[in-house]
């Protein structure tokens, strides 16, 4: 059967299991042409599913730069 | 990653009619009754009985740190049934409206005054208003590990080769405001709690997505979770979750031990649910002697807020061999940005076609003929160089003076011209579809409509699929219970639900002839839809010989018809129910779209009016031409509120919003909206493409270009207010 997934690059391995971007929840297909038209960018808005807001436990900002095992938050799972 | 090219390369099973009855015609939409009568329910009509209403606590201050909080005479006010408090002694906040609590009192009175009782002591820290405040070497460090995140540069080709090829080159810095969401309806929900099990009504985009996030914020089982937007007033990107006022209101709900309503009012939604970031970009472009560009350098930059990027895609759609990029998020104490209709796109698009415009004056040729001469190569997901000459009959563009309006007078006119792209596909709906012996149809689809018309063609789908009308069609959406479907955004969700209709639909055609072909006494394969009937071949005996049906409905000798209602009946006591799932082929990617703008520029009041926009835009198969048109209205005044109306405006020493309302934050209203002139181009072939955003992108570009024809004057940034206009013209000596 095919089951598509989000064309998400998180949450892996790396990535607290509680950051969460729109991408997650809109399945969208991507275009492979589209970086014809433009170079790569990142518009997206992180979240935390524990705090439903984009600060984390900790209070502090929550981003996949940041919100990764082995860092200096303790509030990663 | 499951992944898969934009065209559909196959020939599905439930392909697409080749000769569409409904698909493609204009259907109003089916739930506008109930909407323009009040009978709609949305979020914020329903009423639970012994519902309380609840209010969060919030900090008025940017940056602060708590020193002491007491909310004991808030605990006790009358009608109070809860209170939360979040925050402890020590801790900071990081923007206005930051959420420290909630509560919920008896009624909203009761809750708002229990709000003020609330004794809060800060130690008030300096707050970041502006990217300059924040970029300043001597800004305190506010944010962790710093107040800016400067990005990777991007480059391509050689930026000294095209500078060298260039015979002119154009420098300056172009900006961006940050512009709210505004949705009609705020944010918000009512949690009720039955044992352990939540019910939330939530003004969401996504009730499956949300009831993961209130399962993991609540840190609950998602089978306790059932989530319900039967209706929504528009969200356009920014109600993705419960929210943390949904996590709050299901926390207060179980405390009292009662629903509670809490729904954001119209400060809360400006300062603490989203916004599109600013933008700024120094740039230096150049361009050949033969109109060829050859160079683009920027350094970029723009705040999301609180910790959040800011980030967007540029140069946009020309093709600048050579070039390099380097943003620069930054941070400042306001409320974080969200996604926002086209995320980056509309700052990305002004940046280009201003530029554009300058580039083509630099070289002495026509804007648009300058566009044509730089655009990507004709593809089905880049068709600008079909549209714009389309775009610019319909504008009467060969009426267009250069750069500045030589009529004597005040009253100055000007047109402009800009292109869009987005991508709208979308894939993973499922739905569940069930035709009764009766004759009735209803599809359950765990989507939402968020005021797109997604409802309506559903049903057109649908009743295309079975041959029946619209009004025959029931569509159940809005509710996590129902076959899982993803969230709505990225103007993905036609292009996920659509295939998904058409496949379940015809699953539950052929269920029905599986049934009824024994009682028919015909092969399976003998049975197909008419309009209103069901057609039986008559190659072969027929014991249900129907003189009466065969005589109403005409059909050629070669076959008989049943109504769809003799052979629903056919069905006995058991429905048809069959699941069915979004498949591969009917849906696609990659949408391309111009609009122009024809102005009128009062250069003594510097007040701009829109008199006309021209849109061109594709999004594959049209379902619906009237929804699809409506999308493009709500985009292009989307954009029109980016060019000459909106902007967020913090105070640059507390960082506090001075228009969190709808007075002084400015936007279109009736007599401000133009003449708007949609051309849909149609593209069966491709299948079904999204097209909420890609309308919204390209306006604001269009209008400043218009305005800067008008006038004579570059207004590198927007919006493009009166008092801005009459400072640019005066910069530049009044106008010719």
């Amino acid at each position: 059967m095919d089951i598509p997934k989000p064309a998400s690059p998180l949450v892996n391995e790396h990535h607290c299991s509680n950051l969460r971007h729109k991408g997650m929840y809109v399945m969208s297909v991507p275009d492979p042409d589209e970086f014809k038209f433009y170079d790569r960018y990142d518009a997206t808005h992180y979240w935390c599913t524990c705090t439903q807001k984009a600060l984390g436990p900790d209070g502090l900002s929550v981003h996949p730069t940041t919100c990764q095992h082995g860092g200096e938050r303790g509030c990663c799972e | 990653m499951d992944s898969q090219a934009p065209a559909p390369a196959q020939h599905p099973k439930y392909a697409w009619p080749e000769k569409p009855r409904l698909i493609g015609t204009r259907v109003s939409r089916i739930d506008g009754p109930l909407k323009v009568t009040g009978r709609a329910k949305y979020s914020y009509d329903i009423l639970r009985p012994g519902m309380l209403y609840g209010r969060i606590v919030r900090s008025p201050h940017a940056h602060a740190r708590l020193k002491s909080i007491d909310a004991t005479a808030a605990e006790k006010a009358p009608g109070v049934k809860a209170l939360l408090i979040t925050i402890k002694p020590g801790d900071k906040v990081l923007y206005p409206g930051q959420e420290i609590g909630a509560l919920a009192a008896a009624t909203e009175q009761q809750a708002a005054d229990a709000l003020r009782l609330i004794k809060v002591e800060w130690d008030v820290l300096p707050a970041l208003a502006t990217v300059e405040q924040s970029m300043r070497p001597e800004a305190p460090q506010v944010f962790t590990p710093a107040n800016t995140r400067r990005g990777t540069a991007q480059e391509d080709g050689n930026l000294d080769t095209g500078f060298a090829a260039a015979a002119h080159t154009v420098e300056g810095t172009y900006s961006t405001q940050v512009q709210t969401h505004t949705s009609l309806e705020t944010h918000g929900c009512i949690c009720e709690w039955n044992g352990e099990n939540l019910t939330a009504w939530v003004s969401t985009q996504a009730v499956h997505g949300t009831r993961e996030g209130f399962a993991a914020g609540l840190k609950i089982p998602q089978a306790n979770v059932r989530v319900i937007t039967e209706f929504m007033g528009g969200g356009f990107g920014s109600k993705f979750g419960p929210d943390i006022q949904g996590l709050l209101c299901a926390r207060v709900a179980k405390a009292a031990g009662a629903p509670v309503k809490m729904m954001l009012d119209r400060k809360e939604e400006h300062l603490t649910t989203g916004n599109r970031p600013s933008a700024f970009a120094r740039v230096r472009a150049g361009v050949a002697a033969d109109g060829k560009l050859t160079a683009f350098d920027a350094q970029t930059w723009g705040t999301g807020g609180a910790g959040a990027g800011s980030d967007y895609p540029l140069p946009y759609i020309y093709t600048f061999p050579n070039r390099r990029r380097t943003h620069t998020d930054v941070y400042i104490n306001s409320g974080q940005q969200r996604a926002m209709r086209a995320p980056g796109h509309p700052q990305g698009c002004f940046v280009t076609e201003v530029l554009m415009d300058e580039l083509a004056d630099r070289v002495r040729m026509d804007p648009m003929e300058f566009r044509l001469k730089n655009l990507p190569p004709l593809a089905p997901n880049a068709m600008w160089a079909k549209y714009f000459p389309m775009g610019a009959e319909r504008i009467n563009w060969k009426s267009r003076h250069v750069t500045g309006d030589p009529t004597p007078g005040p009253i100055k006119r000007g047109l402009g011209c800009s292109a869009n792209r987005w991508g709208g596909a979308g894939q993973g709906a499922r739905a569940h579809c069930e035709i009764g012996s009766d004759g009735s149809v209803v599809m359950r689809c765990g989507t939402q409509d968020i005021g797109t018309g997604n409802r309506t063609i559903m049903a057109m789908v649908v009743a295309e699929t079975l041959g029946l009308e619209v009004n025959q069609v029931t569509i159940e959406l809005g509710d996590s219970n129902q076959p899982f479907a993803p969230g709505s955004g990225g103007s993905t969700t036609a292009a996920a639900v659509m295939p998904a209709m058409r496949v379940t639909a015809g699953k539950a055609r052929d269920a029905l002839f599986e049934r009824i072909a024994p009682q028919l006494g015909v092969p399976v394969d003998q049975i197909s839809m008419g309009v209103g009937t069901v057609l039986v071949s008559l190659s072969t005996r027929d014991p249900l010989s129907d003189a009466q049906s065969a005589a109403r409905s005409g059909q050629a000798p070669s076959s008989r018809s049943i109504s769809w209602r003799d052979a629903c009946r056919l069905l006995g006591t058991i429905p048809v129910s069959v699941d069915g799932q979004w498949e591969r082929g009917l849906s696609a990617g990659g949408t391309s779209g111009v609009q122009f703008a024809d102005v009128e520029v009062d250069i003594e009041t510097g007040i701009t009016k829109v008199r006309k926009i021209v849109c061109v835009q594709d999004c594959g198969l049209i379902v619906d031409a009237k929804t699809a048109e409506t999308q493009c209205y709500g985009g292009i005044i989307s954009g029109l509120n980016y060019a000459v109306f909106e902007e967020r405006i913090l105070d640059r020493n507390t960082a506090n919003m001075v228009n969190p309302n709808m007075e002084w934050y400015h936007m279109a209203g009736q007599s401000d909206i133009p003449e708007i002139d949609v051309v849909l181009v149609d593209q069966p072939e491709r299948g079904v493409i999204g097209i909420g955003e890609p309308p919204a992108v390209a306006t604001a570009a269009a209008v400043a270009n218009a305005i800067r024809n008008a006038t004579g004057v570059t207004l590198r940034s927007i919006p493009i207010t009166p008092d801005r206009l009459l400072t640019e013209l005066e910069r530049a000596g009044g106008t010719n």
